[in-house]
């Protein structure tokens, strides 16, 4: 599914932020992304959304070398691919309900088809009355759970998240972290990158990428995640 | 496009969601469509500039081609005034040695009265020409796709009367097709950078608006929007604010021909051919509010295409 060999990334001339990562995920694995803070986390994050190209190395997702596809192939690879930013990126100018119906536009979706879906994910994630509501005048919560709609609408192959729940209380952080976890039974691969140590505690029965110092180990064992984490916060 | 009833309560979407990029935020679209306005405006008016020198060219031209004068001056080389019963025996003789020519379909002698008539723009309506010399004319008409030596036919006819002078009008037309020519290629000229004027202004605002909603256009580009799916977007904007400004020129633009149509009608210039287009040339003019719209939407996406094949 995802395969990093060697990958190594630095922005401009400066040092490497990430440098020699190594590592492989199974198609329909859930995994949380963990690490301190600058420790590369979001630099990973946009190597997997294919918002950046590495510097070197060999970076494979679904089978194929990102270096070696050509732009269609990129386009297509990033329709099978949900994101929930850490900042949200909505489009403000939009409303709700097509902020979510965006990726399903993109990717050509009849109208009809579109409107049934995103009703139905709006009521799910609690947002039912809230479908013209701009996003700028929806709460922090309230804006997440429109980007995390927006990201699962098309029932992507590999949904990356990062720190999904911040903003949520308990009760919603945990009914979405049920559907990502439907999301994955469901065959799609999920990665949360998260400093929530509770949630991580919670759905402990998935594996972690921790990153230390552009680094990347990937542990699976719930007695080694606590110990190798203990050791770095 | 999901359609919303308008709203005014704050904070709801109000209208029907028309573009993925905000691009109808902020004044660039306003003061873009001002600019093709005014571009197009300039347009129409060297158009109907070029159009007008054309038809002038055209009547100036239209029928001398196959037409000469001969001029027989009452004044010889040494200065003496011949006397005019003289003068009509030697337009005689050429009239009748013209009528015999194979290349020469008519040729007629020129009363004194037309003659008068021809000079009266220089010498005045009122002036008496009677202890004046005018000069004998007689006007040829040559046979069509008819080939003779024209220097053989002077040389012929200075024989007969060695003042005899024949004008072809060549040089004439020569120098007034030039003229206008250059005026016309002026004209073509000015709409031509009116044309690059107005690419480099709709790229520059595609650039301006690209720059602005980077992270917009980013965040399509990373949810798998192809390339085209963006640049549509810009050219359906572009595209519409094009003909807005365009539309608008042209009816302004329209405005003011007919405006300088009916003062140019009321100056009555001979000289000058009616001021005047033709259905031909109209389409033509209304044509350019499309074409310019058209344009502006191929700048834009040749714009939106080159900025996103930088992106990864």
């Amino acid at each position: 599914m995802i395969k990093f060999e060697h990958v190594g990334l630095r922005y401009g001339v400066g040092p490497e932020v990430l440098s020699d990562v190594n590592f492989s995920l199974d198609p329909g694995s859930f995994h949380f992304l963990s690490g301190p803070s600058g420790a590369g986390k979001t630099s990973l994050m946009s190597l997997l959304y294919l918002g950046r190209y590495p510097t070197r190395g060999i970076m494979s997702m679904f089978g194929q070398n990102i270096g070696q596809m050509s732009r269609q192939e990129l386009k297509n690879i990033r329709q099978r691919i949900g994101v929930v930013f850490q900042d949200f990126r909505l489009l403000n100018h939009m409303s709700a309900f097509d902020n979510i119906a965006l990726p399903l536009r993109i990717a050509g979706q009849p109208e009809h088809e579109i409107k049934a879906n995103v009703d139905e994910l709006m009521e799910w994630v609690g947002l039912g009355d809230h479908r013209h509501m701009l996003p700028n005048t929806m709460s922090g919560g309230q804006q997440q759970r429109v980007a995390i709609a927006r990201a699962v609408i098309t029932r992507p192959r590999l949904l990356l998240a990062d720190e999904p729940t911040g903003n949520l209380d308990d009760e919603i952080g945990y009914r979405l972290m049920n559907l990502f976890d439907q999301l994955n039974r469901m065959g799609t691969t999920v990665i949360i990158a998260s400093h929530n140590t509770m949630l991580m505690e919670k759905f402990s029965h998935h594996s972690r990428l921790i990153l230390d110092r552009g680094r990347v180990e990937l542990i699976t064992p719930k007695k080694t995640i606590k110990q190798k984490l203990e050791g770095i916060f | 496009m999901s359609k919303f009833k308008k709203s005014q309560s704050l904070g709801i979407a109000k209208e029907t969601r028309q573009y993925d990029l905000p691009l109808n935020k902020g004044a660039g679209g306003y003061f873009l469509r001002i600019l093709i306005a005014l571009m197009t405006f300039l347009a129409i008016l060297a158009l109907a500039a070029s159009f007008t020198l054309s038809a002038m060219t055209e009547r100036w031209t239209s029928g001398l081609e196959d037409k000469a004068s001969i001029e027989i001056p009452a004044e010889d080389d040494s200065g003496v005034i011949t006397s005019p019963e003289k003068l009509e025996g030697l337009a005689k003789d050429i009239h009748k040695f013209l009528i015999n020519h194979p290349a020469i379909e008519s040729a007629e002698i020129m009363s004194q009265q037309e003659i008068a008539k021809l000079v009266a723009p220089w010498m005045g309506e009122d002036i008496e020409f009677d202890n004046i010399p005018l000069p004998s004319i007689i006007s040829v008409s040559f046979r069509k796709n008819v080939t003779f030596d024209k220097d053989a036919l002077a040389r012929r006819l200075k024989d007969i009367a060695p003042q005899a002078r024949l004008d072809t009008h060549e040089s004439w037309l020569r120098d007034v097709l030039r003229f206008t020519g250059a005026l016309n290629f002026s004209a073509l000229l000015v709409t031509l950078v009116i044309g690059i004027t107005t690419i480099v202004a709709v790229g520059g605002a595609v650039q301006s608006r690209m720059a602005i909603y980077r992270e917009e256009l980013e965040l399509l580009h990373l949810m798998g929007a192809s390339d085209n799916y963006i640049s549509k977007q810009l050219q359906r904007y572009i595209f519409i604010i094009s003909i807005q400004g365009a539309g608008i020129g042209v009816a302004v633009g329209g405005v003011t021909l007919i405006i300088i149509g009916f003062l140019a009608g009321r100056m009555d210039i001979s000289l000058i051919p009616d001021f005047s287009l033709n259905p031909g040339q109209i389409l033509a003019l209304l044509l350019l509010a499309p074409l310019i719209a058209f344009l502006g939407m191929f700048t834009a996406r040749y714009t939106v295409l080159r900025a996103l094949a930088l992106m990864p």
